[in-house]
């Protein structure tokens, strides 16, 4: 077939480490990049602006949380709260007349920061422990940028974005808005696969395999618990800034409320634990699917086919969606990016049908 | 005491609640030798080396290594000291493959941090293809080269094990504490582990602290061995005469020697 692991011989130890070693696998990235920086050409405003655009962000969103839940092990169920963090601070920074480069970073060291600092207390604490610590730290962020109108801008308010320019580029039109997501996607995406080819990655796989065997190899688990935390942090406050610079274009408390921190756990999930892949694939899962299930049962109703009461028509979608979600992860408990992996071994021995690990 | 030796434990108790499971067990291991620690079941061989590698730290009692007093510090200090150990049950990483968790033993001398991993060509990858070349040679050592690239839940046991040591020894460790490295394990595949821990202190010139059962193995490579039972030290010496203590048969086979 076209994957072929015959003929692929590596000399050096930087060609066997290389992210992509077989060329077919090459050949897609490729193929895929560039149809993301061409999209704008063939796809209408409103596919780009309203699904690809918010794909790209919360795919990195879930590239962030991937790296703390997937790598390290930790669950963290207030993720959003570190995205608000970033999003508010980014949007008072800008504001204030920081340029937008500066911003977004700053909103990324101040996600980081209380990010980490609630890390401090709640890796105390294992398991659901955690995801309880992590909990309160999503209320308490909610409650504190609700009542304080030095952040939120009053009750109810909504804070609209100031226009912005990165690096000379005015971030005001779709297209410059898309190319922006699509980048901090894209460096997330490498970052993420560095990671794990790197030490840094294998010390946090480490503590999430086998902590003692981690501690007995000289891995220091808290510091590196805390070091996932805070690039996990730093990578969501960020994201949060670009969601709302390019996405909402103003911020208000419920874009990151806890139902999205949910969602984000969702997409991790569905997608498949610390594999970027997955995380592009449970992001859209969950952005898109239920769109795309709406579309398609209003679309069945009017032809005629699918004839219920209004009713069940509006339910019909998400009764399918929680189906689906609970079908892919009984069928591959590894997520979306497990049953691509899958595929893709099956091509790699094809004609021959072993490796099916 | 009188001389110092690599490892010395002195008068080491630890008890949980109300079980004794060292009581003032002290050793001397001389740098270069294989040292083996010999007991039935429940004897406080294992509470001993998690008291040396840091996870169950001595209530009394002192462990110098090197001279430096390590008694009570954290396993991961503990391993940057040079100690590096196997477990009873492997205790590999199933998420990495056999060549990711080998390199994890290269772990202290590497310097991970998120920047590294971003700057990748220029920073974390150089030092991947250094240390790259290290762990190579623990490979070559161990003869693991054809499951380099394999799941490790993939491989059988036996090479788990050796996976494990191969770990260890990649930490480039001063002390290599061993517990149980054959259990398990057939005779083909304990006549290698054998060998390749023979041949890592003679190559790499390291100490061998070694939890064992078969007293075949212990008599062939131990120098010297230290007999456990119930926490208490019944016996020391060269292989054949610890065993050979009345003291070590009784707690072995419950009997008197005259009487066999």
């Amino acid at each position: 077939m076209f994957y072929r692991l015959s003929g692929v011989y590596h000399t050096r130890y930087q060609a066997a480490r290389a992210l992509w070693p077989i060329a077919a696998d090459r050949w897609q990235v490729i193929l895929l990049l560039a149809l993301a920086l061409a999209a704008p050409l063939f796809l209408s405003p409103l596919y780009l602006g309203s699904y690809l655009l918010p794909w790209m962000i919360w795919s990195a969103a879930a590239l962030s949380l991937t790296l703390l839940m997937g790598l390290a092990g930790q669950l963290h169920f207030g993720f959003a709260a570190v995205m608000a963090i970033g999003a508010y601070s980014a949007i008072h920074m800008t504001r204030a007349g920081l340029p937008f480069e500066l911003a977004l970073l700053g909103g990324g060291v101040s996600a980081a920061l209380i990010g980490t600092a609630f890390g401090f207390a709640a890796l105390r604490v294992k398991g659901l422990y955690l995801v309880m610590a992590t909990l309160a730290m999503q209320y308490l962020v909610d409650w504190v940028i609700i009542n304080v109108p030095a952040i939120s801008g009053g009750a109810q308010a909504t804070l609209r974005t100031p226009a912005v320019s990165f690096f000379g580029l005015p971030i005001a039109g779709l297209e410059a808005r898309y190319y922006l997501a699509l980048g901090w996607a894209v460096l997330l995406t490498v970052f993420f696969l560095n990671v794990r080819r790197t030490s840094f990655g294998r010390a946090l796989i480490a503590i999430r395999d086998k902590d003692f065997a981690a501690a007995v190899i000289g891995v220091d688990p808290f510091r590196y618990k805390l070091l996932a935390f805070l690039t996990a942090s730093f990578m969501g406050g960020v994201t949060g800034a670009l969601l709302a610079f390019c996405y909402y274009r103003a911020v208000t408390p419920e874009q990151f409320s806890f139902n999205v921190s949910i969602q984000l756990v969702a997409m991790v999930l569905v997608g498949g634990l610390g594999t970027a892949i997955g995380s592009f694939l449970g992001a859209g899962f969950v952005l898109l699917l239920p769109i795309v299930l709406t579309n398609l049962v209003a679309a069945l109703g009017s032809a005629g086919i699918l004839d219920v009461s209004q009713n069940l028509m509006a339910h019909l979608p998400l009764i399918i969606y929680g189906a689906m979600i609970i079908g892919f992860l009984l069928f591959e408990p590894l997520g979306l990016a497990k049953i691509y992996d899958n595929i893709r071994k099956y091509f790699l021995v094809w004609p021959f049908r072993h490796s099916r690990s | 005491m009188s001389e110092a030796g690599i490892l010395d434990c002195s008068n080491v108790s630890r008890w949980f609640g109300g079980v004794h499971a060292l009581q003032d067990v002290s050793i001397s291991v001389t740098k270069g030798e294989i040292f083996g620690l010999v007991g039935p079941n429940g004897s406080g061989k294992t509470t001993l080396v998690n008291a040396i590698t840091g996870f169950y730290p001595p209530q009394e009692g002192t462990i110098r290594f090197e001279g430096n007093d390590i008694t009570g510090m954290k396993p991961f200090r503990i391993a940057k000291s040079g100690i590096a150990r196997t477990f009873q049950n492997v205790a590999l990483f199933r998420g990495m493959s056999v060549l990711d968790n080998i390199l994890m033993g290269r772990h202290i001398y590497m310097r991970p941090n998120p920047l590294a991993a971003l700057f990748y060509p220029w920073w974390a990858g150089r030092e991947e293809v250094a240390h790259r070349k290290e762990v190579e040679e623990v490979i070559d050592l161990l003869q693991l080269e054809s499951v380099r690239d394999e799941h490790v839940d993939v491989i059988p046991l036996g090479i788990q094990k050796r996976v494990e040591l191969a770990r260890a020894l990649s930490a480039e460790p001063r002390l290599l504490v061993l517990d149980e490295p054959m259990a398990g394990m057939n005779q083909e595949e304990k006549e290698y582990m054998v060998r390749f821990i023979l041949d890592a202190q003679e190559q790499l010139g390291v100490t061998v602290l070694i939890i064992e059962h078969h007293m075949d193995v212990v008599t062939a490579i131990c120098n010297r061995i230290l007999v456990l039972n119930n926490g208490e030290p019944i016996a020391m010496g060269p292989p054949a005469e610890a065993i050979a203590d009345p003291a070590v048969v009784e707690a072995y086979i419950g009997g008197k020697r005259d009487a066999a």
